[in-house]
């Protein structure tokens, strides 16, 4: 890393390399972390008590012996998992990299089937949260900066501190209750419309707004507090002018980093509340896979999971490039 | 102008009384948990079907669940489940994170780089659902979800120590203590350990009540802790099918869970400002 300190050049061509080598030092790494991930997942699973193929042919319990050890036998080998452990991660990275994840030991559906059927509405959940979110904190952040300790930050602050405070399920179950129970406006049971996505987005956002707020408000604090602020004031620059072209263009780029964060956090599944609103998604596919053990369905969201995370870090770290003049020109890292 | 005021001494009695207040909260909650066996009414798991979903009485101050055990003392033994376990994984991943944390940004190098990339891996992925697949693969109860937290959360405290030891180190009162032939281990417990303490205190004060909401979260979904196991969170499954009807089952473990978590919280945050860390 150090190396790439040095300053580049502005000329087009020095500019290109260096990027072009800043990219695949990047996708060297994320392909090396999945390659980790996989395997920890992959080894922690073959770990893990119980026999898939068993558990498959019983059905559960109850017909535990009423199958033969003969057809298990049989089962184990159709999966692979008679072989050796290393046999069998190298066969499903091998299988994975054509985009073959198995198939489901709850259902016998290919994973790969399953979960795309699983992202869309995760997809559409985790847009409309991020969107909600971004159009609520943003703006009440600034506010709430230029406005210190009065009248709206206080009450922004107990908010969030509210919204921090309660955990998703209850926020979820209450707005359940008054909402679509009491008041009937929205259905108990989401169908993936518009109608359903309401108060799922709504417990989302405000979670994730209640953080975020504050996030928003301690960059641009930081920012108003800058030598160069001041310098600003001194010389009569007009404040909505320093506020936009100055505070903001600095506070840019941790915002969206976290918004980038927030936006991986929703896409790998909101598990309590897909699980609440019955929504139909990645989340509640990973509560169900691992009460029925699925394995080879939870291999397959860890690493949907893992190829997101690092997908949305690896784009937040480009769209710097555009954002920052300073990495433009290849000098960030100084500060590291 | 800003600056010059926020510079200027805070008004520090009365934040400290609320500090006091908030301990006091913190201190009867952990009495309440130790004391549930001698204050609780009723025995948590003893079922009454002739006096199931009752509403407060003598007898049960906070009315009965479906099975017609008694809501209160449920209340009471939960009490001890959230809050012991919460603390006690909270103490294990300070004390672990801590200690990975220090020693990697203190001495660098290989071991630096690898307790970072681990760190970097584990906080790829979003915090419940890893908990989830932890405590799936593992199987189901207290002890595993008290694991697969641990797991996950030491990397916060390990990151946030490595990153105060990487400005502390070069400071010069180090230098010199190591010039004058202090050993490593001495400068780290002497020097570099109060420095940072405060600030992983506070973390870890915020961190309970966050533990709190994710233990009931993956008892809520029914991942957590045992199916015999008073927990808040699973007794709010228990009564998801009678939200219609009897909303409070529900309604009063998440208003104890809330209530808890919010002093954690206040208390972490008031510590915050009474330790003057940013």
């Amino acid at each position: 890393m150090r190396k790439n300190n040095v300053s580049y050049p502005l000329s087009g061509a020095g500019k290109a390399w260096f990027l072009g080598k800043q990219a695949a030092l990047r996708l060297c790494h994320i392909g090396i972390v999945l390659l980790g991930i996989t395997f920890l997942s992959f080894s922690l699973l073959h770990m893990a008590p119980g026999d898939p193929a068993e558990k498959y042919l019983t059905g559960g319990d109850g017909n535990v012996g009423l199958i033969s050890e003969e057809a298990i036998q049989a089962q184990r080998e159709k999966w692979g998992l008679d072989k050796p452990f290393l046999v069998q991660y190298v066969t499903w990275l091998g299988n994975a990299l054509r985009g073959d994840l198995g198939e489901s030991f709850a259902t016998g559906n290919p994973v790969v089937t399953e979960l795309w059927d699983k992202i869309g509405p995760t997809v559409i959940l985790a847009l409309a949260s991020l969107f909600v979110t971004l159009l609520v904190s943003i703006p009440l952040g600034v506010l709430c900066a230029v406005y210190k300790d009065r009248l709206l930050d206080n009450i922004c602050r107990v908010v969030s501190f509210v919204g921090i405070s309660v955990p998703s399920f209850l926020s979820s179950l209450l707005l359940l209750y008054f909402f679509a129970m009491k008041l009937q406006w929205f259905p108990v049971i989401s169908r993936g419309g518009i109608q359903g996505l309401v108060l799922p987005v709504a417990v989302l956002a405000f979670q994730c707004s209640a953080k975020f707020t504050r996030q928003v408000r301690a960059v641009v604090l930081e920012q108003l507090h800058q030598e160069y602020v001041r310098g600003a004031v001194a010389r009569g620059v007009k404040k909505s002018r320093i506020l936009f072209d100055h505070v903001l263009r600095n506070a840019w780029l941790p915002i969206v980093t976290w918004a980038g964060i927030y936006f991986g956090v929703f896409l790998g599944g909101a598990a309590v509340v897909e699980t609440v609103f019955s929504w139909q998604g990645i989340g509640q596919l990973a509560v169900e896979s691992v009460a029925s053990k699925d394995y080879q369905m939870i291999q397959g969201i860890v690493l949907w999971m893992a190829v997101l995370y690092l997908a949305v870090n690896f784009l937040v770290d480009i769209s710097y490039t555009f954002l920052d003049p300073r990495v433009r020109l290849g000098k960030r890292g100084d500060r590291l | 102008m800003r600056m010059d005021r926020l510079l200027q001494r805070k008004p520090r009695k009365r934040r400290q009384i609320t500090l006091y207040i908030l301990l006091a909260l913190l201190i009867m909650l952990f009495l309440i948990a130790a004391l549930a066996p001698v204050i609780a009414p009723n025995d948590p798991n003893e079922t009454n079907l002739a006096s199931q979903l009752q509403g407060p009485s003598a007898q049960y101050p906070l009315g009965t669940d479906s099975l017609g055990r008694c809501m209160f003392s449920r209340i009471l033994y939960g009490a001890a489940t959230s809050l012991f376990s919460s603390v006690g994984i909270t103490a294990a991943v300070f004390a672990g994170g801590t200690i990975l944390g220090t020693v990697a940004g203190y001495f660098g190098g290989i071991l630096d780089t690898v307790i970072t990339k681990i760190t970097t891996v584990v906080q790829a992925f979003p915090r419940l659902i890893l908990a989830i697949a932890i405590a799936g693969v593992l199987g189901i109860g207290l002890g595993n979800t008290i694991l697969a937290l641990c797991l996950i959360y030491w990397t916060e405290y390990a990151r946030l120590s490595r990153s105060l030891v990487l400005s502390l180190k070069n400071r010069t009162y180090i230098q010199a203590a190591r010039v004058c032939g202090e050993s490593h281990f001495s400068i780290l417990v002497r020097h570099i350990l109060p420095n940072i303490f405060p600030s992983l205190l506070v973390t870890a004060t915020l961190d309970i009540g966050a533990m709190i909401m994710e233990i009931s979260a993956l008892s809520y979904l029914g991942l957590g802790v045992e199916a015999d196991m008073v927990e808040w969170g699973a007794m709010m499954s228990a009564g998801r099918n009678y939200l219609q009807t009897n909303p409070w089952l529900i309604f009063i473990p998440g208003a104890a869970i809330f209530l808890t978590v919010i002093i954690f919280n206040l208390f972490g945050d008031k510590l915050r400002d009474a330790l003057d860390l940013q």
